[in-house]
């Protein structure tokens, strides 16, 4: 076997952190859908899209800010500061709770008292409406790129390197020199090559462009070398501040559920529909309440994923996190608040370790059968009640 | 071997689980397709067996001529689906104005493939039953193989305008495209890595939803190899995924010297932004999947100097290309952001050239057409000379290698199929 021979274990720490971040995510999203389930026993299909909408309302709000696409051209820089950040965090969040609260209130209350399957297929008639939708009104990857201008600590200085264990002092050194020459080198093409007539290449330039390739090529080889050496994690500023909001953000909805008036009449609703609202909750209110927190925290995940994960924005982000973050809702326990965050971030860790396994073919495969395998054996999921559910 | 079985019998159960699941939301764009076997890279000979004709007859050509095209109007694939659209338009309004063909105005029936070989399979089935003698589309090669076997159900001839895997046009003897395939271009791509960027340890990223990424991937490991380059590593991912931080991170520890993405403008952008925030600073290059302006916008910075290879270019000096982007931006008020609008407008002009070749020749039927559009000989297109007759329906057309700068795509060199054959 030479599975393990082919591993390479100084990767692992940063292939961990790489699955930890993307389970927080998947997490986020998974709390609506969880939420949700437990108060109507109703798969929200449209939750995907929520987040989708999320991701456009930050945007929007950035360029309301002033980092339009005309502001910006000719590589032109604009300051940005985390208060921009907290703002579009604010304006997505608030954007998506309402949302979420007017699909609820136009496309799954008239369905409430009709069978399930019912709501079931209202729920994937939003979901498609908002894509196509989508498609039609928003702009599609709409330039450039909002990562690459809101987020001031995008640039590679600031994230955030850690060494477990460092590479010879010798081979480092050798590194930097190289790589010192390789930008000299390129600096010379590239004046050169600013000298030429348009559209036509000179043998001098030519010639410095094959100098400087060659060097490159030699700095790139002993870099590599320092990064196969060392044990290192390399975690992007921004994705660290996404993982701690998503934290804050997770004990601040347990503070809701677990200690408050309206926590407990959630808790009460999702315990028994009919009976809560004979002893006077409002049960209207409280899903209301239920999607306005779920939609809610969709939103603050998009607006963090549109900042700081240097993806595009199209009508249809929403379907991939969408049905991963469902199978971790499910795998957790559906219904279940907790489990639903544990799900997440096992789902983002076992992809991640498949990656690195080598099977990177066949990662969504595995984490289905670690759904599977779960559910074969605890039905309820992981933290769910052991109850058979027919859904 | 036994690592191929383990894997073999996940992907199966993961199959089920996904049909459960994916039961539930329409937008699956995946066939359920295994993973390449990427050992194999045999079937790169260019050699074309007889291809069977199809039994039907298939439309006949009415009054107005109608002639269906099948893009992705939505979905992922929108922006090459749009100029697609633009193009053909183009070609059609311009027909129409000098009068339509004998007399007959041109119909151009849009169907929209919504980027998935399901809807595209639909719409090729509505449009052959409204009566369209000829089918024009599509940009990707997943999809036409679906549009594909429905004409050659149907026997009406199909012109697809981007679509490069190379097996497409052995459906049938109505099957033609107008642009060159993966067996010209991922060579064409290793030549350039090999000889012009001198690299040697290669690494590849396949997108493995798509039939295109996965057969592009396999040419170019065999010329790349057969140049006596290495390809050190390939890596996997699917179309829709958004992050990549575990794949780049196996790559990096594998220390390649360049990384050739044979998927989709729409991850390609992501996947190299990502990449450079990893810390891997190689070259990158592709294949035309990669062109759309989109890239410059989702790959931002990390993706200039990338290289890719494409159809034509809009700074080539050739009359016909002048004319056309004069006619386009009459018409549209901007350059055409991807080259699918330049390959649409050459297949919708050289279907309605052929289906005016066949009236002259007293034809009636959609096998007419088929037959006169395989009769093309050195059709003077935006995107190249385009010849037919003979070449089991794939034009031997060159390729150029562009370069992605801030300013658009800029040409660097281009390789005629002579240069890569021997």
């Amino acid at each position: 076997m030479n599975l393990v021979a082919g591993l390479d274990f100084s990767i692992l720490p940063q292939q961990l952190a790489n699955g930890l971040l993307l389970g927080a995510i998947y997490a986020l999203i998974a709390l609506g859908y969880t939420m949700v389930y437990g108060v109507l026993r109703l798969i929200n299909f449209a939750h995907g899209e929520v987040f989708m909408l999320g991701s456009y309302a930050a945007l929007f709000t950035s360029w309301a800010l002033g980092f339009t696409p005309e502001a910006l051209k000719n590589g032109a820089e604009k300051p940005s500061s985390w208060m921009v950040l907290a703002l579009m965090l604010v304006v997505s969040m608030v954007v998506c709770g309402l949302i979420g609260v007017v699909i609820e209130r136009l496309a799954y209350r008239p369905m409430r008292n009709q069978p399930r399957i019912a709501s079931l297929i209202t729920a994937i008639g939003v979901s498609l409406f908002l894509q196509y939708a989508g498609g039609l009104f928003l702009p599609q990857s709409p330039p450039p790129a909002i990562s690459e201008q809101v987020n001031p600590y995008r640039k590679d200085s600031d994230n955030v390197r850690l060494t477990l264990k460092d590479a010879p002092a010798a081979l480092k050194a050798q590194a930097k020199l190289l790589d010192a020459e390789a930008g000299k080198a390129e600096a010379a093409y590239r004046a050169s090559e600013q000298q030429d007539p348009p559209g036509h290449t000179t043998a001098a330039t030519e010639d410095l462009r094959q100098k400087y390739q060659t060097l490159e090529r030699s700095a790139q080889k002993v870099e590599g070398e320092v990064n196969g050496q060392s044990v290192k994690l390399n975690i992007p500023f921004g994705q660290l501040i996404m993982l701690i909001t998503t934290i804050v953000l997770m004990l601040i909805l347990r503070h809701i559920v677990m200690y408050t008036r309206t926590g407990r009449a959630m808790r009460a609703v999702s315990h028994d529909f009919d009976s809560a609202s004979l002893m006077g909750i409002d049960v209207n209110n409280v899903v209301t309440v239920t999607f306005l927190i779920g939609s809610a925290l969709a939103g603050a995940g998009a607006m963090m994923y549109a900042t700081f994960l240097r993806t595009n924005l199209t009508p249809f982000l929403g379907v991939t996190p969408g049905v991963k973050a469902f199978v971790a809702a499910v795998l957790g326990g559906i219904g279940n608040i907790p489990g639903a965050a544990l799900g997440g971030i096992l789902m983002g860790v076992v992809e991640t370790l498949v990656i690195w396994l080598g099977f990177s073919g066949y990662k969504d495969a595995v984490a289905f059968v670690v759904l599977i395998a779960v559910l074969l054996f605890r039905p309820g999921g992981l933290l769910g009640s052991s109850k058979v559910e027919k859904v | 071997m036994r690592n191929n079985l383990v894997g073999k019998s996940i992907l199966i159960a993961a199959g089920l689980a996904m049909g459960l699941l994916g039961g539930c939301k329409t937008t699956e764009t995946g066939n359920g397709s295994p993973a390449p076997d990427t050992k194999s890279g045999s079937n790169t000979s260019s050699s074309t067996p007889a291809r069977p004709s199809p039994k039907s007859d298939g439309n006949a050509i009415s009054d107005p001529i109608k002639i269906g095209l099948v893009v992705s109007l939505n979905g992922d694939l929108k922006p090459w689906g749009d100029d697609s659209f633009k193009g053909a338009t183009l070609a059609v309004d311009e027909i129409n104005k000098a009068g339509g063909i004998d007399g007959k105005k041109v119909m151009l029936m849009p169907g929209d493939s919504n980027s998935s070989p399901e809807a595209g399979k639909s719409a090729a089935q509505k449009l052959i039953a409204d009566g369209a003698v000829g089918l024009l589309g599509e940009v990707s090669s997943g999809i036409t193989q679906q549009i594909a076997n429905v004409a050659f159900d149907a026997g009406v001839p199909v012109i697809a305008i981007g679509a490069t895997k190379t097996d497409i046009t052995a459906v049938g003897d109505n099957i033609f495209r107008v642009c060159y395939t993966d067996d010209f271009q991922g060579p064409v791509m290793a030549k350039f890595a090999y000889e012009e960027l001198k690299l040697r340890n290669v690494a590849l990223m396949t997108d493995n939803k798509q039939p295109y990424s996965q057969y592009l991937s396999k040419s170019f490991r065999a010329a790349f190899e057969k140049l006596g380059g290495k390809v050190i590593h390939e890596e996997f991912y699917e179309s829709k995924q958004t992050q990549f931080a575990g794949q780049i991170e196996n790559l990096k520890s594998k220390n390649p010297d360049g990384v050739f993405l044979s998927g989709y403008f729409n991850e390609v952008g992501p996947i190299v932004n990502q990449m450079r925030q990893a810390g891997l600073k190689v070259p990158v290059f592709g294949g035309d999947g990669w062109d759309s302006s989109e890239l410059l916008t989702s790959g931002g910075e990390a993706i200039v100097g990338g290289y890719f290879c494409n159809h034509y270019n809009s700074k080539e000096d050739r009359p016909e290309v002048k004319e056309f982007l004069s006619k386009w931006m009459a018409r549209y008020h901007a350059e055409p952001g991807t080259t699918m609008g330049a390959l649409s407008y050459d297949a919708a002009m050289l279907m309605m050239k052929s289906i005016e070749k066949a009236m002259k020749a007293n034809g009636t039927k959609s096998r007419d057409v088929t037959k006169a559009i395989e009769d093309t000989e050195n059709y003077p297109g935006v995107t190249g000379n385009i010849t037919l007759k003979g070449q089991g329906g794939n034009p031997r057309k060159p390729a150029l290698v562009v370069e992605v700068t801030k300013n658009g795509f800029v040409w660097r060199k281009s390789y005629k199929p002579e240069e890569i054959e021997n």
